[in-house]
């Protein structure tokens, strides 16, 4: 591998409205290398490799490319330049087919009959050499997630792209799919590829990536090759000084102490035989049958889109399910409509906060008391006691450290961290019989993700009950007392701590059922 | 059979406007901009295309001095929406009131305030050599005005483009995820304007249809609510140019019924007769809304820098 | 932000509608200034414009609340006219019917006969909305059509006044007049019933709970349901509370200015209500001053055509370059 810098990157300076996203980063990436660009969330490395894909401005610096600076006003420039990007949320046309979205933007051959012959072979041809296989016919919304990961990667190499980003991509995957991936990047690489890996996950970088830059708050750390560097040093550079790894969750080492429940704990939730169908006669949910006690930690695995969101709506008494029953301390979830969270008291961290929890055009006072604009101490139940609430928002914008000026400011100028800091704050504030929380811990910075992990152990040492659901199986590894797997709407295993085994929840969900 | 073949002439006759106001709208909304200022803009196309008409004489020359005001205000949604990221459906609403000021003001300015509006003459039928000739449907179907062969032309045009060819399924991408398309280098901008600009152009000589074919003067209102009710229509009929066609057909039956039935000679108390299309199109509306695809994006701006979206 | 810093981009694209509409008059010739002072002072003037200009306020008031409420939940009533034409109807039918009663009797059934129509002819389109799913903008829209060929109907039926040249109804019974709080010049006593009515409203939206689960369904009605709203019960309540306020507004009209029904009642206080609710940006506290506004320029604007012989349309051409430019100075601030 000749290690010549394909592209450099010098002294990039962004900024949105007044924050200072990047702050003179610079970052240098030789050719046949898989470069790992690591940091929490909101460190910068998304928006750097945006400003190189030409999907946003930067204020100042340069950009680099085999010698010859040049300028990238928008994707197009960058992938004449060569450089494609496979972004974490997938950028697919759900009610195209997959050809259809791979030669998107491009010219073919056929432009006023579109009779796609030769760009299907030209495809075939890739997907054989890298080993990626999709059905080029189905419509995208047919697809499972791995299938369309592969999707994305092969638009960018249909462009014949020499430089390659990957933004977190194995967000979704299997610890099997994993594997597979970092077989396909290494395949990349020896045909002539140059790749980013974007990702905050220490471990990953460390087996695929050859050189590490790591990013924090904007600014450049440092720049190492794995060899030369151990993990205490990306760990200490992803965090900087002010946080305390000792004492935290998140690097907990092996043997950290772990409150186990206590034997004489009351069953809090009781699931029975409970299934869901979708107005199309789908079963999203199949036969659950499990138990919460109190002060129990359960966590839920799998791949998105098995059934994890229909679980925590039923669970929260959104969607009653079509059959079984679903008690908390004994009154039924499933009967009560409209306000199961309110009258039951239970709380949800939903997975889409922008979507499903937040209010853009409201204030974060009014956002904080969203679901809970009801009841004391709120509300009498006709009005609002506004002073009251203010009250509380201020304090739990300090607590939670929410970044905004105030309880009146509205809601839709926060960053999407510190939009989940409200969904956090809302969850905690009122005390919950139940918490239901979906990938809670998204988009939030390491030190953001401790403090939500020890308010979750601080839930549990009271004796709350919680179901974790979580597309983050090193998170569901460090919380929980058990954990159970879904793949297509069923429970295919429920592992107790002690049998927690990472590629054993891998292949449960990936389908495969475990022996014996 | 004499009744029922003028009847259908009507149709045909009558299925322009909403054709043509329906495909602009079309247009626009496959891209993902809602334009619900239609009934503003085929007004102001009705108003200037008459005067113009009526000023130079020709009435080729109003139906282009149509079109290019409805170029105007669709290069203004454009504007206001895409580029300045403004709400599409207030800007739509406050170009509606301008397009309805602006369509009473103006002849009230060129012409004044008279007992008897002047006239200009309307289109001309234009028979086509042969295939007017035939019986039946020779009548019905090939002795009309340009403007007639024109929607249908276009109709078929527009689905062929749309659907048969790239910039086609380049130009569905950006309505349906504005995002996907952006990265992939297609430039959603300037598709949008393009498509808000022909979509308006096109609104504009619906309305100028009315006074060029109907009734040879501009009156307020006279679109009646005919804007509104092509909203209607391209959701009734998918947001596909084909189908849209075939639901224009329909419309204009029932308008013919409503407006023209002493023509046909149906004899029913007339108010009944004017509450007819719009009753029936709420009835179109419950019928078919559930099964409308919409395209993803529509009545959504689309920002490149939008964090956390 | 105080109170002076919030009124100053409204100023500047009044004076700049103003400045843009001046221009074209003067361009074909009269005197601007002339012009000006007719629109804006003319209310002023006398006592009987200002009164004139409360009498349109009243309507316009309520027709903007009718749409700014919807507009809270997100969603566009198009339909006030309509919605007050068949409460003007109803109030028209009960006071002609019941003609005989006494004012305490009388009065109360034509006022409420008002609201409730126009509250059911909210509700179609509500339900259509809340059954099928069927936007709003439509439905509310073509309705408006289907209650003027029913006014049609009402006015040139059994009820008609044979002496009119225009189709209008008989007078209804006295006992349905609305009291006049002055009677020369006539106020009629809805412009006090419109202001309650008004702050009711505001109270309603910001203080209550109710109020609150409006607006969250309005700013993201998936997240209002995952937390506990009845979003499409709060679409339904706020289509027939708008309904409700527009047939309010139109038995005022019958009770108070015309007590008859006459064919064009309506007027233009549509497309005025529209607008006002949308430079208010559907903030109810402000409503009423925009209304008190727009009133002014309209009675400015019959005086203008009147005596100098400009079309109002000028000032509708003003009215809605106010609501672009307000709109515009949004832009302008978020940069």
């Amino acid at each position: 591998m000749d290690k010549e810098p394909i592209l450099v990157l010098k002294g990039i300076r962004k900024v949105f409205d007044k924050t200072v996203a990047l702050d003179n980063v610079s970052f240098t990436l030789h050719t046949g290398e898989i470069h790992g660009l690591l940091g929490g969330n909101g460190a910068g490395k998304t928006t750097l490799m945006n400003i190189l894909y030409g999907l946003y401005r930067k204020e100042s610096g340069e950009i680099i490319l085999q010698g010859g600076k040049i300028e990238i006003q928008s994707p197009r420039d960058a992938l004449l330049a060569g450089i494609g990007m496979v972004h974490q949320h997938f950028l697919q046309v759900s009610n195209y087919t997959v050809l259809e979205n791979i030669v998107l933007g491009t010219d073919v051959n056929h432009r006023f009959t579109m009779k796609l012959v030769d760009e299907t072979a030209k495809v075939k041809e890739l997907c054989q050499r890298f080993g990626l296989d999709v059905d080029l016919n189905a419509t995208i919304d047919t697809l499972p997630v791995g299938a369309r990961q592969k999707v994305e990667i092969l638009k960018a190499l249909y462009r014949g792209v020499k430089i390659l980003i990957l933004d977190e991509p194995t967000t979704n995957l299997t610890p099997q799919e994993v594997d597979s991936l970092f077989d396909s990047l290494r395949k990349l690489v020896d045909d002539g590829l140059s790749i980013v890996f974007i990702t905050h996950k220490l471990r990953e970088v460390l087996r695929v990536c050859d050189r590490i830059t790591v990013l924090r708050e904007g600014r450049n750390i440092t720049s190492l090759d794995r060899t030369h560097a151990s993990e205490e040093i990306f760990v200490r550079a992803m965090v900087g000084e002010k946080m305390d790894i000792e004492g935290s969750i998140y690097f907990a080492r092996e043997g950290q102490k772990f409150i186990a429940v206590p034997r004489e704990a009351q069953v809090a939730l009781e699931v029975e035989s409970v299934s869901l169908y979708s107005k199309d006669g789908i079963a999203r949910l199949k036969n659950l049958n499990f138990e919460i006690r109190q002060g129990e930690i359960l966590g839920v695995a799998g791949v998105a889109g098995n059934g994890q969101r229909e679980l925590a709506e039923c669970m929260t008494g959104i969607i009653p399910p079509t059959s079984g029953k679903i008690m908390l301390n004994g009154k039924d979830v499933g009967s009560v409509t409209k306000g199961a969270m309110r009258q039951l008291g239970i709380a949800y961290i939903p997975e889409d906060r922008l979507h499903d929890g937040f209010l853009p055009k409201a204030t974060i006072a009014q956002n904080l008391i969203l679901g809970y604009h009801r009841q004391a101490p709120y509300s009498d139940g006709t009005f609002i006691n506004w002073k009251k609430v203010y009250g509380q928002a201020r304090q739990q914008i300090s607590e939670y450290t929410i970044k905004t000026s105030g309880p009146e400011e509205v809601g839709g100028t926060l960053s999407g961290g510190n939009i989940q800091r409200v969904m956090i704050a809302r969850a905690f504030s009122i005390s919950s019989a139940l918490l239901v929380a979906h990938n809670p811990t998204r988009g939030l910075d390491i030190p953001s993700m401790d403090f939500v992990y020890k308010k979750i152990f601080e839930r549990k040492s009271q004796g709350g009950t919680t179901l974790l659901i979580s597309e983050d199986l090193d998170e569901l590894l460090l919380m929980c007392d058990r954990i159970a797997v879904v793949y297509r709407g069923e429970i295919f295993g429920m592992l107790d701590r002690s049998q927690f085994d990472k590629y054993m929840i891998g292949r449960l969900m990936s389908g495969i059922m475990a022996e014996g | 059979m004499e009744i029922l073949v003028t009847f259908l002439r009507l149709v045909l006759l009558s299925m322009v406007p909403f054709v043509l106001a329906s495909q602009g709208m079309m247009l626009g909304g496959r891209t993902g901009v809602f334009n619900v200022a239609q009934e503003g803009i085929m007004l102001v196309g009705a108003s200037l295309g008459f005067l113009v008409s009526y000023l130079t004489g020709f009435t080729v020359v109003g139906l282009l001095a149509a079109m290019a005001v409805g170029a105007v205000f669709g290069l203004a949604l454009a504007y206001f929406t895409t580029t300045l990221k403004m709400n599409q459906f207030v800007i739509g609403y406050s170009l509606f009131f301008i397009g309805v000021g602006l369509s009473t003001l103006l002849p009230k300015i060129v012409i004044g305030i008279t007992l008897s509006p002047p006239l200009v003459p309307t289109l001309q039928d234009i028979p086509i050599p042969l295939l007017s000739q035939i019986p039946v449907l020779g009548p019905i179907l090939f002795r009309h005005n340009v403007l007639v062969y024109f929607a249908v032309l276009l109709s078929v045009g527009l689905w062929y483009f749309l659907f048969r060819t790239q910039k086609g399924l380049e130009l569905r991408a950006v309505g349906e995820n504005p995002m996907c398309a952006d990265s992939m280098g297609i430039n959603t901008v300037r598709m949008r304007y393009l498509t808000s600009i022909a979509g308006g152009a096109l609104m504009a000589l619906a309305g100028a249809y009315l006074p060029m074919v109907y009734t040879g003067t501009f009156t307020e209102g006279m679109t009646r609510g005919r804007g509104w009710l092509a909203i209607a229509l391209t959701f009734f009929g998918g947001w596909s140019p084909l189908p849209i066609l075939a639901g224009s057909l329909f419309f204009a039956g029932i308008e013919v019924l409503a407006f023209r039935s002493q023509v046909i000679g149906l004899e029913v108390p007339y108010q009944y007769l004017l509450m007819l299309p719009y009753l029936a199109t709420i009835l179109v509306m419950v019928l078919t809304f559930r099964k409308s695809r919409v395209p993803g994006f529509l009545g959504r701006n689309y920002d490149r820098e939008r964090r956390g979206v | 932000m105080t109170i002076v810093r919030k009124v100053i981009p409204y100023v500047i694209a009044i004076v700049a509608a103003f400045a843009a509409v001046g221009i074209f008059i003067a361009a074909m010739g009269f005197d601007v200034g002339r012009a000006y002072q007719t629109i804006l002072f003319t209310s002023f003037r006398t006592p009987n414009g200002f009164i004139q200009t409360l009498l349109k306020f009243t309507p316009l008031t309520l027709l903007a609340l009718a749409f700014t409420v919807p507009f809270t939940a997100g969603k566009f009533n198009i339909g006030g006219e309509g919605q007050m034409i068949i409460g003007a109807i109803a109030a028209t039918a009960v006071g002609i019917m019941f003609a005989d009663l006494p004012l305490f009797l009388l009065l109360p059934m034509v006022i409420i006969a008002g609201i409730i129509a126009g509250a059911v002819y909210g509700l179609v389109p509500a339900w259509l909305l809340y059954r099928f799913g069927i936007n709003e903008i439509l439905t509310t829209v073509l309705l408006n059509f289907v209650s003027f060929a029913i006014l049609d109907l009402v006015a040139t039926g059994p009820w008609r006044d044979p002496a009119a040249g225009h189709p209008t109804t008989v007078t209804i019974g006295s006992g349905g007049f609305l009291p006049m709080l002055i009677s020369n010049p006539p106020l009629h006593s809805g412009f006090f019933l419109a202001v309650v009515v008004a702050a009711g409203v505001y109270i309603y939206t910001t203080r209550t709970s109710s109020g609150f689960e409006l607006l969250a369904t309005g700013a993201n009605p998936r997240a209002a349901e995952v937390f506990g709203v009845n979003v499409r019960r709060m679409f339904v309540f706020s289509l027939v509370l708008a309904g409700a306020l527009a047939g309010l507004s139109g038995a005022i009209e019958v009770a108070g200015v015309h007590r008859r029904l006459i064919e064009g009642m309506q007027s233009n206080f549509l497309v005025l209500s529209l607008i006002i609710g949308l430079i208010a940006k559907g903030n109810n506290l402000a409503v009423p001053f925009v209304a008190f506004f727009i009133a002014v320029l309209e009675i400015g604007a019959s005086a203008m055509q009147r005596t100098m012989g400009i079309p109002v349309q000028m000032v509708f051409i003003v009215e809605a370059l106010v609501l672009l430019f307000v709109l515009l100075s949004d832009v302008v601030r978020r940069r």
